[in-house]
């Protein structure tokens, strides 16, 4: 997992090469200049105030003039190029990870939630990431300039600053360590505050309704004060560790100051080399720091990239085959001796133009019925065809193209009503016909803009009958040859469902039908019922020839 | 509908809050500052420190001359590194506090809040305000204020140290304010509707993500991935595009910047120039004086940045304590005064928006221990009739009686325990499943739990749960089918125990199957207690004491369910759609 994580690193970075390299050139003259600024000042100490010479003074100034408009411009343009590879690569990442998961094979279903962080926190990281790495160069770079501008002046006092820096930084660096990662964990308890308020706030209506206000209140104090004790023991934490990096580097400074003054007194410095050198030893840490960030932010980005790499490199839920199918198929369905689950040597055939209703006595085998079908699975033995050819051979959007599975808890889209259902636009007078059928038009007399009406996520803003009544129409207008439907008017009145029911046998006519459902309502206007008992077949008559089997009356009438 | 929002304070009100919060604590207020202050100066210390050493150089002196500005660096690094942690860790723990009191107080109002005032507000509000102002507000006092503390104290001691040294020192940095102060006004004026669009397009971009993702396999059944893919790269390429429009605006308000630097520090050596031609300074005085400047730089960027952080915890915490100051809960009456489970609505009409009217001239008894079915169309005003029972909305006109009390003078029936309503609305609290539980009862024992579960036929699942009881739930947590959450918010009905108990379609929106076991598990929580049932399953209505059917607001029949059918009015022809295709 780890080399998948390193190669989305390395690919999001090369991505961005063009990018990359311009912001880091840049940065890197950014640090040159803002390493020169110390130096200038000393120099304009030392030669101009010590002399006083006016021009020397302006000439210096100008000087300093020119350096300050090539560091903020040097800046201004680094920062936007690596600002601009960092979000470019977040953006291909992101939409690879959709491509993924909306892949015909599946195998990258996860929860939602954890997907969408993925796509936007753990791929701004690696973007973060990307956006780091010229800074990275940059340091090297002013610790380069630095160095030489140390050497150069004074060899003792350079080696002592360049060779004391690393060692400084590493001491405050373990001085922090332990306390950094505890408070790391700190921080995120500290979190917890603001999450379960929002949590609590979310279901709001349901303390409401069980008068919990105050044990709502009462945890959510609990809660809060542990997050409150997480915080300071981390604001602690982290006050020692700052204080540790100041008192080091200061005494650093000190030791800094007292061998230059030395050096200084015996004439092997001048005046200001000595204050160029001690404005440097300030500057020095920020480039080591800087180093220091961009290799912690390559650690956080490298456990964001290998949750990236997992989702980008799931293999697929089913291998699907290449063989197609007829530009126009019959719709035979046909479940060959299928045991999967609790199906056991199910032998089914779904005539072409049939409306069959399927019950099932339990809940589990009707989703096993419905996972072959969608291919989710594949049976355990047996097979099921379409038209003959076995689905496991058949390329998946081939079998998409024959068969629709709706399922019981289709989502609903955050468009339009009549978007939702007008899934293709070629179909639209299909639609017509589907919104009439699934009732949905009388759902949009109910709402404010009719059928333009702008849904909630997940359709939330209708109840759950116009959910389902919107969906059922979706599939309806979606007119395969092969619909299977599951569980369609669960939540619908009596009266909408029986209008439905005729609306869907009217118009499915001659199209393949399967209805997976108890309600007696859709079984009776199918023209046989299919009853599935202890996961096999245990009757197949009309809905009314059933009806004498008490357990199929159990099932059904209950 | 007419949007009410939730109160926000003025910002007097607002900081006579915090002020009284930090009065409250004054002694650990005063140490925090003081340690600030005395951080702050200590870091101001190592300048004229080196300048004196440079003085030394400058003069030839004697190197004995050096030891004590040397010694004097080290006892300062000291103090300052200790004055620095106690600094941070001082100021992490006020306004930890303040934001802690401030939070909890905020969930203690919002939760008892009435919601007929929340959904006026829009759910938006209240939810807006608790996870973008508290959260915000929280960041901003743990990462931003010790940082601005610090800045804007050592940018205020270097002007005094820059005084101390010459006044007209102090002058020359005066020069880079106009342009500085000009900045910041050009930034914020223009970062705002650039940050406020950058998050709006990012919430965008994680609600497409959501349709998109969360809807994966119904995108894979309608084979849509082609316009969904479009979708989350338009959304993305908007974010991108903001977020690169802040980038340039970031990196021009540094150009400002770095041109206040330049100016700044050109005139104080220029000034040091000068001073030290006439004598008026030493060398070493004009080297503090510089360096002093070029210090400055971090800690004036630092603050110009975080001013407008703080601006806007500012206008966070005006909503807060908006919602703060709300007036408290009423103490609910006792249970005990209760006189039975009955309900009574005489003549009730009920109006969400004027001249709307949902509820006309209602009449309904319920007894004690009976069981009502409410039936209807949608629309019929089933629900309204459950909330005003429940106490959400009070009617607009007419008496309601609750357990034989008014509930005009009665307050909220729910929040003392005589009242239980479960809605469609399902919400699993996150963290484990236990605690979501004792939300209805918090002392309920771990066997309590266990028979409620078992009550409403959910313990063999629980019991199948990674972890049981103690399984994590919820939001980030083991996903639960709307059936299951379902059966969740039945079992948590059985623990609060009320008189009465109501059931807004709390069982519809799960498979047919999942239907009916939810019935049962409806059924058995109901019992013993006054059941009012708004249902759309027939058998429900059926299986209840009496049947109430409302049509437009109106109750148009009331009875058993025999006599509704043998009076063939709407109830029977409910009954025949429902009923034509059980015949076979």
């Amino acid at each position: 997992m780890e080399a998948t994580g390193r190669s989305v690193l390395r690919s999001a970075i090369h991505g961005q090469r063009r990018f990359v390299a311009g912001a880091a050139a840049l940065a890197a003259g950014h640090q040159g200049c803002e390493a020169l600024v110390p130096v200038i000042i000393g120099v304009v100490i030392d030669t101009a105030v010590s002399s006083g010479s006016l021009p020397r003074l302006l000439t210096w100034l100008g000087i300093l003039a020119v350096i300050f408009l090539v560091l903020s411009l040097a800046y201004r343009f680094a920062e936007r190029n690596a600002q601009r590879a960092g979000e470019q690569a977040a953006h291909e990442l992101r939409l690879k990870l959709t491509r993924r998961v909306l892949d015909p094979h599946g195998g990258a279903d996860g929860l939602p939630g954890a997907l969408v962080n993925i796509a936007t926190g753990d791929v701004k990281r690696v973007g973060d990431m990307v956006a780091a790495v010229p800074y990275a160069f940059a340091a090297l770079t002013a610790l380069t300039v630095s160095s030489v501008v140390l050497l150069t002046s004074s060899i003792p006092l350079g080696l002592l600053i360049l060779l004391g820096t690393p060692p400084v930084l590493w001491l405050t660096h373990l001085a922090g360590r332990p306390l950094e990662r505890r408070s790391h964990h700190e921080q995120e308890r500290a979190a917890e505050a603001s999450g379960v308020a929002a949590d609590l706030v979310a279901g709001l209506r349901v303390l409401k309704g069980i008068g919990a206000e105050r044990a709502a209140v009462q945890r959510y104090r609990r809660t809060s004060r542990r997050s409150l004790n997480a915080a300071v023991r981390a604001a602690r934490a982290h006050g020692l560790h700052n204080g540790a990096v100041m008192a080091v580097t200061g005494v650093f400074l000190a030791l800094i100051a007292l061998i230059g003054a030395h050096l200084a007194l015996a004439g092997s410095i001048t005046v200001g080399e000595l204050v160029a050198a001690v404005g440097l030893a300030q500057f020095l840490p920020t480039p080591f720091h800087m180093i220091t960030y961009v290799s912690s932010e390559h650690a956080r980005a490298r456990a964001s990239a290998e949750r990236v790499a997992e989702v980008l490199e799931a293999g697929p839920a089913v291998t699907p085959g290449a063989a197609r199918l007829p530009a126009e198929p019959v719709g035979e369905l046909h479940f060959a001796g299928v045991s999967h689950g609790p199906l056991r040597a199910v032998e089914l055939r779904v005539e072409p133009g049939e409306l069959l209703g399927v019950a099932c006595d339990d809940p589990a085998a009707a989703k096993a019925l419905l996972e072959l079908v969608c291919r989710d699975a594949d049976p355990e033995q047996g097979r099921v065809m379409v038209d003959g050819v076995p689905i496991d051979g058949l390329a998946l959007s081939e079998l998409r193209r024959a068969v629709l599975v709706a399922e019981h808890d289709a989502d609903l889209f955050e468009v339009s009503v009549l978007d939702n259902v007008v899934v293709d636009a070629a179909r639209s007078d299909a639609a017509s016909r589907a919104i009439q059928a699934a009732t949905v038009d009388l759902v949009a007399e109910t709402l404010p803009d009719g059928l333009h009406t702008v849904l909630a996520e997940r359709g939330s803003s209708l109840s759950g009958g116009q959910r389902q009544r919107v969906a059922l129409a979706r599939a309806l207008a979606a007119d395969p040859p092969v619909l299977v439907l599951h569980d369609p008017t669960t939540a619908v009145d009596p009266v909408t469902e029986a209008a439905i029911a005729s609306g869907i046998a009217e118009l499915r006519k001659s199209r393949t039908t399967v209805v997976v459902t108890t309600s007696p309502t859709l079984l009776a206007a199918a023209d046989r019922v299919v009853f599935v008992r202890d996961g096999a077949i245990a009757g197949c008559g009309s809905h009314s020839d059933l009806a004498s089997d008490p357990d199929y009356r159990a099932v059904v009438f209950s | 509908m007419r949007r009410e929002l939730l109160p926000v304070a003025t910002p007097a009100r607002t900081a006579a809050v915090i002020g009284g919060l930090l009065r409250r604590r004054w002694r650990l207020t005063v140490t925090a500052g003081l340690t600030l202050v005395g951080a702050a100066a200590c870091g101001l210390l190592p300048a004229p420190l080196l300048g004196s050493i440079v003085d030394v150089v400058a003069q030839q002196r004697d190197a004995g001359a050096l030891t004590w500005p040397i010694v004097l660096l080290v006892v300062v690094a000291g103090a300052y590194g200790a004055l620095t942690a106690a600094g941070i860790s001082l100021t992490g723990r006020l306004g930890e506090h303040v934001v802690a009191s401030l939070r909890e107080r905020f969930v203690e109002r919002a939760l008892h809040l009435r919601l007929d005032a929340v959904e006026q507000a829009g759910s938006g509000d209240l939810t807006s305000r608790v996870t973008s102002d508290v959260t915000l507000v929280t960041k901003v006092v743990r990462d931003a204020l010790p940082q601005l503390a610090h800045a804007a104290l050592t940018i205020a001691l270097t002007m005094v140290g820059l005084a101390v040294l010459d006044w007209r020192f102090l002058l020359a940095a005066l020069v880079a304010a106009p342009i500085q102060a000009y900045t910041v006004h050009w930034y914020m004026r223009r970062a705002r509707s650039i940050y406020t669009a950058h998050r709006t397009s990012l919430g965008a971009l994680q609600h497409q993500l959501l349709d998109t993702v969360g809807g994966a396999r119904t995108v894979r059944a309608f084979q849509l991935q082609r316009t969904h893919t479009a979708k989350v790269e338009d959304s993305s390429r908007d974010t991108v595009g903001i977020a690169l429009r802040g980038v340039r605006l970031l990196t021009q308000f540094f150009g400002r910047l770095n041109l206040a630097e330049f100016v700044g520090l050109a005139a104080i050596l220029a000034m040091g120039f000068w001073l030290v031609s006439i004598d008026a300074v030493s060398l070493g005085t004009a080297t503090a004086a510089a360096l002093y400047f070029h210090g400055l730089f971090n800690p004036i960027n630092i603050a110009l940045m975080l001013v407008d952080d703080a601006l806007s915890a500012g206008t966070s915490l005006n909503r807060i304590v908006g919602v703060t100051d709300l007036p408290a809960a009423p103490q609910p009456s006792r249970r005990g005064q209760a006189a039975d489970g009955s309900v009574k609505l005489s003549s009730v009409y009920h109006e969400y928006e004027p001249g709307h009217e949902v509820l006309h001239d209602v009449d309904l008894q319920v007894a004690e221990g009976e069981r009502i079915a409410l039936v209807g169309a949608s629309g019929a005003g089933k629900s309204t009739v459950a909330k005003l029972v429940a106490g959400i909305h009070r009617p607009t006109r007419g008496s309601l009686a609750v357990g034989s009390l008014d509930l005009a003078e009665f307050g909220s029936p729910t929040a003392n325990g005589l009242v239980a309503l479960v809605s469609q609305e399902v919400h699993v609290f996150a963290g484990p499943l236990a605690e979501d539980l004792r939300l209805a009862r918090p002392d309920a024992s771990d066997d309590d739990l266990r028979a409620a579960l078992t009550t409403v036929g959910a313990w063999e699942w629980v019991q199948a749960l990674p972890e049981g009881l103690d399984t994590v739930v919820g939001n980030g947590g083991h996903r639960l089918s709307t059936a299951q959450a379902q059966q969740l918010a039945l079992a948590r009905l059985v623990l609060a125990d009320p008189r009465i108990a109501i059931l807004d379609e709390a069982t519809a929106d799960a498979g047919s199957a999942g239907a009916r076991a939810l019935e049962q598990a409806a059924d058995a929580a109901l019992r013993g207690r006054t059941g009012l049932i708004v249902a759309h399953r027939l058998t429900q209505a059926e299986a209840a004491d009496r049947v109430v059917v409302l049509d437009n607001g109106r109750v148009v029949e009331v009875g058993t369910h025999e006599e509704l059918i043998s009076r063939g009015g709407r109830y029977a022809e409910l009954w025949q759609a429902w009923s034509r295709s059980r015949e076979g």
